[in-house]
C-alpha cells in the first residue's frame, strides 16, 4: 500500500518537538523509528495530518549508567543499540537478551525503545522485563516532566498514559536495585521475526535459596503486560525448589485472560504462561545475572 | 468422504519390467565442463545490485495501473460506476469486464474458467473486478478508491468438505456440485489385494494451504504499439504466457512478445498469465503507453496459485513382512475459485503415489472442489507433497503395527530400476535403495532408531519426481525445447540462445556448461540469450523440473552440431579426417597425436570466413509416454528422481515445540551438471518443505478473508530454524536424459513433511495428522496420550482466576 499524505518535521530541540505537537494538535504524531506508525499508515489504520521525527534530538538516543538514577535509556535507542551496548549488558543484560528477541535484525536496527513502549501492543518484549525490573520513564511536555512507573504506562490494547498533543516520551530508567537475578523468555513461532505468543519476565532477589523478592510479569496474554502478584506471593520468603517454581506458574496462569488468535489458542497460552513462569523464574533463580 | 467408486476399469495385466533403449553409460565421464561447480553466470549482477527485475524496468511516458479487487468471498455485482475515478487528475484509464475480451481463459484448457474482470459474480475475497492506469502508483490507489461497486453478498463456500452437499452455493453453474474435477482410477485388483493382505489398514490426514512467497512479486510491463503487444513479466513460462495472451486478445503469437527479465523466485506460481497481463495489455492499448503492473504482498497472497488442501484417506493392505499389496487413496482438494493448474495437481496427487514404492494394485479417487477461497495451483512439487507426507505417515503407521523398523519396511518395498508402476509410468534408472541405505547409514539410523533420550526422534520418508512432464499443459506437437548456439566470428565466445527460463535455480548457468561440454568449448566463454519469445526458440519454460533434462537434450544436439562443422572445418585445415580430431575446452587436437593442435578460435574464425556463421540448433521430444486411461498422461515423464530423506528432532514435551536438529538428504538425480546448484537446490527444497511442514499455513477468516497475507504472519522459516543439512547423492545414471541427468528442483520438497511427522511419531509416540505440524498442535497430541495413559494432566482453562 501507499503512504497517505501528511507533513513532516524534524524539530532540533526537544522544546520545538513538543511546541511543534501543541501547534499541530492530536492528529500529530510523533516518529521514532517508524516501524510501527509507517506500517499502520500504510495499511490504512492510521492518518496523522503530521509527523515530528525525533531524529534530530541526538540527546534522546544516549543509553548510560548514573550512579543515583540507575540506568537511563534515551527514548531514541534502538533494540540493537540496547542489546549491544556494553552497559546494558554489564548492568541489565537480561534487557539486552529481550531486545535482541525482538523482531527481526532489520527492525531491531530501526525500531526504537519509546517507540515500543508507546505503540503499546500487548505482544511487546521490552515492557515485561522493564516492569520486571521496576523501571519508570519519563514524560517531559510543554510545562515540565512527569515520571511514570512502566508498570502504570499501559491503559489497554494500543492506549498508553501519555498525552501524545502535549508529551514526548524521553527516556527509560532502571533504579539501581537488589535483584540477582532475571530473564525475560519469549515464546514465538519461529526463531526471528515472530511476535511473543507468550513472553514472561522474572526478577528475583535471592538470599542463599531463599526467595525474598519476585517480580514476573506477562506479556501477550492480557490488554497490557501484567504483574503476576498471586505467582510473586507464592514465592516470597520461601526455598525454592521445583515444585515451588510450578506452583507459581499454575497462579501466574490466574493472572491472565489470553485470547485465542491465529497464534495461538488461549488454552495453550495459558498452559505456555504455567510453563514459561516456571522456566523464567528458575533461569532468574540460577542464571546469576540481572 | 467420497464414495467408493466400483472398478470401472477391469483389472489388466502390465508388464513389471522393462529396458530403455537408450544410450548406455559411457565407460569415461571425463567431462571437462559438467559435473563441476561452476560459478553461476548471473551470479556478480545479482550479488551487485545491477540485475534488472521486472520492477526495476522504467519506459518513456510509462504508466502504472493496479487492479480493484472484490472484498466478498461470493457476491453479485449490482453495478459498477467509474465516473469519479475518471474524473481524477492523472488517471489514463478505467476498466472493466465491459473494456475487455469476455473469453475465458485458464491454463489448463479442460477449464478455462476466468475472465479478465468479473462479469456477474465475484468468486473470491482479491476476484478481480476492475483496473486503472494512471500517472503514478499513488494515483491509482485514489482512483481505485473511488471506483463504485455495488453489491449483493451471496452465501459462501469456505469449507471444502461440504463444497458438494446438495444445498451448498453454486460458484460456477457449469460445474454442478462445485466439482472441479473428478478422477476415478483403478489398476489391478485392490479389493482382491486387500482380502490376500495380512493387514488392511485406513489413516486419515489433512493437508495445509500454503503459498509460494517468492521474494519478488509478479510484475508486468505492458506496450501495446503498432499491432504488437510486448510483455516483460517475472513470468516461469515466456511461451504459455504467449500462448495464453495471443488466444485471448486474438493475436497471432508472432505479434505477442513475452520477455522474461531476472526473476525473484517462482515455485509454480508464476507459470500462468495474471491479471497484470491481461488488464496490463487493455491498458497498454487504451492508452497507448506502456503499463507496469504489480502486485504487493497481500495481493499476491489473494491471487495466490499455491499449495491445495488436501483431505486425504489412504488405505493399504500389506503382508505380514510388510511388503504393500494394495493402496487406495481417496482424496478431497480444495481447489479454491478456479482452475488454474488443479487438474494437473489432482491428478499428481495420486499418480505420483506409486513411483518410489513398488506395488501392483492401485485405486485412485479425487475430486478437487471449488470454494470462494483464493483458487490453488502447482507449487513445487505440484499435487504430490501432501499425498507423500500422508503416505509415508500411513507407511509408519504400518510398520509400527507390524513391529518392522520404518527403514526396513522402505527397503522391502523400495521400487528398482526398469519397472513399470501399475499406472504404466516407465522408470529407468532408480536408485531408491541406495538412496535409502545411505541415508541410513550417514544418519546413523542404527544407532539411533529406539535409542534416543527421551524427546528425541529420527524420521524417514522417501520422495520421487518427474523430470519434466512428458505432456505439455495444452495439446500441441510442439516439441519440448529447443535451443541455437551462436558462435561470434572470432571465436572468442558463443551464444546459447533458449527458452528455458531461469527464475533464480540456475538453469542458465547448467545450461551454458551443458553447451560448452557438448561444442569442446569453456564455460567462461558462453554467453546466454534466454527466455525471450522473440530471440530465442521456443521453450515450455521452468515447471515440472523439466530444463535440466529437456532443455538440456536440445542444448546438447545444438552444441554437438557446432562441434562436427567446427571439427570439419579443422580437419581441411590440419588437412585430416575430422574423426580424428577432438575438442575440448576449446582446444582441437588429433587423437593420436595431440601435437598437432589448433584452437578453436582459429577454427571457428576460419569457418565464419569461409561458410559464414557458426551455428547449431537442437530440440528435444520425449517419446510417446504414459497408458491409455483417463489421466494417463499426468506424472508421466523420461525419467523419474528419487530421494531418501532422514530427520532428527528434538521435541520439548511440555510446549510442543519441534526443532529439527539434522536432515541427511540422499539423491539420485542422475549426472550432476553443478554440484553447488544442485546442493543449494535441495537446501532450498527443504527449507520450502520445512516451512510447509511446522510453519506455513494461509487461514482465513469466518467470511474468506486472509487472515495473515503478510511476511510477519504468514510464518516461512528463518535462517536461524534451518538445521543442519547434510545433502548427498548416490551414484546415477539416466539413459533417457542427455549426459545421464535427471532433476532435483521439486523433488527435494517432497520426502520433507513425512519426515518430520514421523521422527514426531518416533520420539513420542503422537501422531499429527494434518499439516502444518505447529506447537500446539503437538502439544494437544502429548495432552492426549498423557491424559489416555491416565496421567495427571494439569488443566489450564480450570484455575483459578485472580483478575476482577
Amino acid at each position: 500500500m501507499f503512504l497517505p499524505d501528511f507533513d513532516y518535521y524534524a524539530p532540533e530541540s526537544l522544546t520545538e518537538a513538543i511546541g511543534l505537537l501543541m501547534q499541530l494538535g492530536p492528529s500529530a504524531r510523533v516518529l521514532a523509528g517508524g516501524t510501527d506508525i509507517l506500517v499502520k499508515m500504510k495499511s490504512g489504520l492510521l492518518a496523522p495530518s503530521a509527523l515530528v521525527s525525533l531524529k534530530n534530538l541526538h540527546e534522546l538516543r544516549r543509553i548510560r549508567w548514573d550512579a543515583d538514577r540507575g540506568l537511563v535509556i534515551g527514548a531514541l535507542a534502538t533494540h540493537n543499540e540496547i542489546c549491544n551496548s556494553a552497559v546494558v549488558q554489564e548492568r541489565f543484560l537480561s534487557l539486552a537478551e529481550a531486545a535482541h528477541k525482538l523482531a527481526n535484525n532489520q527492525i531491531r536496527n530501526r525500531g526504537t525503545i519509546g517507540g515500543n513502549l508507546v505503540n503499546a501492543i500487548p505482544s511487546a518484549d521490552l515492557p515485561p522485563i522493564l516492569i520486571a525490573l521496576g523501571a519508570y520513564v519519563t514524560l517531559k511536555g510543554s510545562d515540565g516532566s512527569r515520571t511514570l512507573p512502566v508498570e502504570c504506562f499501559f491503559t489497554g490494547v494500543s492506549r498508553c498514559a501519555l498525552e501524545p498533543e502535549r508529551e514526548i516520551l524521553t527516556e527509560v530508567v532502571i533504579p539501581p536495585q537488589e535483584t540477582t537475578g532475571s530473564t525475560y523468555l519469549k515464546f514465538g513461532l519461529r526463531q526471528s521475526g515472530a511476535l511473543a505468543v507468550v513472553g514472561v519476565a522474572a526478577a528475583v532477589t535471592m538470599e542463599g535459596d531463599v526467595v525474598r523478592d519476585a517480580r514476573i510479569c506477562l506479556g501477550a496474554v492480557y490488554k497490557t503486560p501484567t504483574r503476576a502478584i498471586q505467582a510473586e506471593q507464592i514465592l516470597v520468603g520461601k526455598r525454592w525448589n521445583n515444585n515451588l517454581l510450578e506452583e507459581a506458574g499454575r497462579a501466574a496462569v490466574g493472572c491472565c485472560l489470553p485470547i485465542s488468535d491465529i497464534r495461538g489458542s488461549a488454552e495453550y497460552r495459558r498452559d505456555l504462561v504455567r510453563i514459561f513462569t516456571r522456566r523464567a523464574l528458575k533461569c532468574a533463580i540460577t542464571k546469576g545475572h540481572v | 468422504m467420497i464414495p467408493s467408486t466400483p472398478a470401472d476399469q477391469k483389472p489388466k495385466s502390465i508388464p513389471r519390467a522393462y529396458s530403455h533403449p537408450g544410450l548406455p553409460e559411457p565407460a569415461d565421464k571425463n567431462y571437462a565442463v559438467i559435473g563441476k561447480s561452476k560459478p553461476k553466470i548471473d551470479a556478480r549482477e545479482k550479488v551487485t545490485g545491477q540485475a534488472r527485475y521486472t520492477a526495476d524496468l522504467k519506459f518513456p511516458n510509462m504508466l502504472y495501473g493496479k487492479i480493484l479487487t472484490s472484498p466478498h468471498a461470493h457476491a453479485r455485482i449490482l453495478s459498477i460506476d467509474t465516473s469519479e475515478a475518471e474524473k481524477i487528475p492523472g488517471v489514463k484509464a478505467v476498466i472493466t469486464h465491459k473494456d475487455v475480451p469476455t473469453l475465458k481463459y485458464g491454463i489448463a484448457p479442460a477449464r478455462w474458467d476466468e475472465n479478465i474482470f468479473c462479469i456477474e459474480t465475484v468468486k473470491f475475497v482479491g476476484d478481480k473486478v476492475a483496473a486503472v492506469a494512471c500517472i503514478d502508483e499513488e494515483t491509482c490507489y485514489k482512483a481505485l478508491k473511488a471506483i463504485k461497486v455495488e453489491y449483493e453478498v451471496l452465501p459462501a463456500v469456505l469449507d471444502p468438505l461440504h463444497a458438494m452437499d446438495a444445498d451448498a452455493p453454486q460458484i460456477h453453474p457449469e460445474y454442478p456440485l462445485n466439482k472441479n474435477t473428478e478422477i476415478h482410477q483403478n489398476f489391478g485388483d485392490v479389493d482382491e489385494a486387500f482380502r490376500k493382505a495380512d493387514y488392511v489398514r485406513t489413516d486419515f490426514f489433512i493437508g495445509n494451504r500454503t503459498y509460494q512467497a517468492p521474494l519478488e512479486p509478479h510484475t508486468a510491463t505492458s506496450i501495446w504499439q503498432d499491432g504488437k503487444l510486448t510483455v516483460y513479466s517475472s513470468t516461469q513460462s515466456p511461451h504459455y504466457f504467449q500462448y495464453y495472451i495471443a488466444r485471448e486478445f486474438g493475436l497471432p503469437m508472432g505479434n505477442v512478445r513475452v520477455i522474461k527479465t531476472y526473476v525473484g523466485g517462482g515455485f509454480g506460481g508464476k507459470l500462468e498469465p495474471t491479471g497484470l497481463e491481461f488488464g496490463g495489455a487493455v491498458l497498454a492499448r487504451l492508452t497507448g503507453r506502456p503499463v507496469k503492473m504489480f502486485y504487493d504482498r497481500a495481493e499476491m497472497f489473494a491471487h495466490n496459485r499455491g499449495r491445495h488442501r488436501q483431505y486425504m484417506k489412504l488405505t493399504t493392505g500389506v503382508n505380514a513382512d510388510g511388503r504393500i499389496l494394495g493402496v487406495h487413496a481417496d482424496f478431497i482438494m480444495d481447489g479454491g475459485a478456479y482452475t488454474s493448474l488443479g487438474i494437473a495437481s489432482a491428478y499428481y496427487a495420486g499418480a505420483m503415489l506409486t513411483l518410489t514404492y513398488d506395488f501392483e494394485n492401485y485405486r485412485f479417487d479425487m475430486n478437487r472442489v471449488y470454494t470462494n477461497l483464493p483458487a490453488c495451483g502447482a507449487q513445487r512439487g505440484h499435487g504430490a507433497p501432501q499425498p507423500r507426507y500422508a503416505f509415508e505417515a500411513h507407511l509408519d503407521n504400518i510398520a509400527k503395527e507390524l513391529g518392522i523398523d520404518p527403514m526396513e519396511i522402505r527397503l522391502r518395498n523400495a521400487r528398482k530400476p526398469n519397472t513399470i508402476t501399475p499406472n504404466e509410468f516407465v522408470v529407468n534408472s532408480c536408485e531408491m535403495v541406495a538412496c535409502l541405505e545411505q541415508a541410513r547409514d550417514l544418519s546413523g539410523w542404527a544407532d539411533k532408531k529406539g535409542k534416543l533420550p527421551a524427546g528425541r526422534g529420527i524420521g524417514v520418508a522417501t520422495g520421487s519426481f518427474v523430470s519434466g512432464a512428458g505432456y505439455p499443459i495444452y495439446r500441441t506437437d510442439l516439441p519440448q525445447a529447443a535451443a541455437m548456439i551462436k558462435v561470434a566470428e572470432d571465436g572468442t565466445a558463443a551464444t546459447l540462445y533458449t527458452g528455458a527460463t531461469d527464475i533464480g535455480q540456475g538453469s542458465d548457468t547448467v545450461l551454458c556448461q551443458m553447451a560448452a561440454e557438448a561444442m569442446g568449448y569453456t564455460y567462461e566463454q558462453m554467453k546466454i540469450v534466454a527466455a525471450d519469445t522473440e530471440t530465442t526458440p521456443h521453450d515450455f519454460g521452468a515447471y515440472a523440473s523439466r530444463q535440466t533434462l529437456m532443455s538440456g537434450a536440445a542444448v546438447k544436439e545444438a552444441g554437438e552440431e557446432v562441434r562436427k562443422q567446427l571439427l570439419d572445418m579443422a580437419g581441411e585445415m590440419l588437412g585430416l579426417p575430422a574423426e580424428q580430431l577432438d575438442v575440448r575446452l576449446g582446444k582441437i587436437s588429433a587423437k593420436e597425436n595431440p601435437e598437432t593442435a589448433l584452437s578453436f578460435e582459429e577454427a571457428a574464425r576460419t569457418f565464419f570466413v569461409k561458410k559464414g556463421p557458426l551455428m547449431g540448433r537442437g530440440s528435444y521430444a520425449p517419446p510417446k509416454l504414459g497408458g491409455k486411461f483417463k489421466g494417463a498422461p499426468v506424472g508421466t515423464s523420461p525419467a523419474y528422481s528419487f530421494a531418501a530423506q532422514v530427520s532428527e528432532v528434538e521435541i520439548d514435551e511440555e510446549t510442543g515445540v519441534v526443532t529439527v536438529l539434522d536432515v541427511w538428504d540422499v539423491h539420485d538425480c542422475g549426472q550432476v551438471i553443478n554440484p553447488a546448484l544442485l546442493h543449494a537446490q535441495v537446501h532450498g527444497a527443504l527449507y520450502m518443505g520445512m516451512g510447509e511442514s511446522i510453519w506455513e499455513e494461509v487461514r482465513f477468516d469466518a467470511k474468506g478473508k486472509i487472515q495473515n497475507p503478510t511476511l510477519g504472519e504468514y510464518r516461512l522459516p528463518t535462517a536461524l530454524d534451518m538445521p543442519r543439512v547434510h545433502s548427498s547423492l548416490v551414484p546415477s545414471y539416466e539413459p533417457a536424459g542427455p549426459w545421464g541427468v535427471k532433476e532435483v528442483g521439486e523433488g527435494a520438497t517432497l520426502p520433507t513433511m513425512g519426515c518430520f511427522r514421523n521422527a514426531i511419531f518416533d520420539a513420542m509416540g503422537v501422531s499429527v495428522n494434518s499439516l502444518p505440524l505447529t506447537p500446539e498442535k503437538v502439544w494437544a497430541a502429548l495432552r492426549e496420550k498423557r491424559k489416555a495413559n491416565g496421567e495427571d494432566v494439569w488443566d489450564p482453562l480450570a484455575c483459578e482466576c485472580f483478575l476482577e
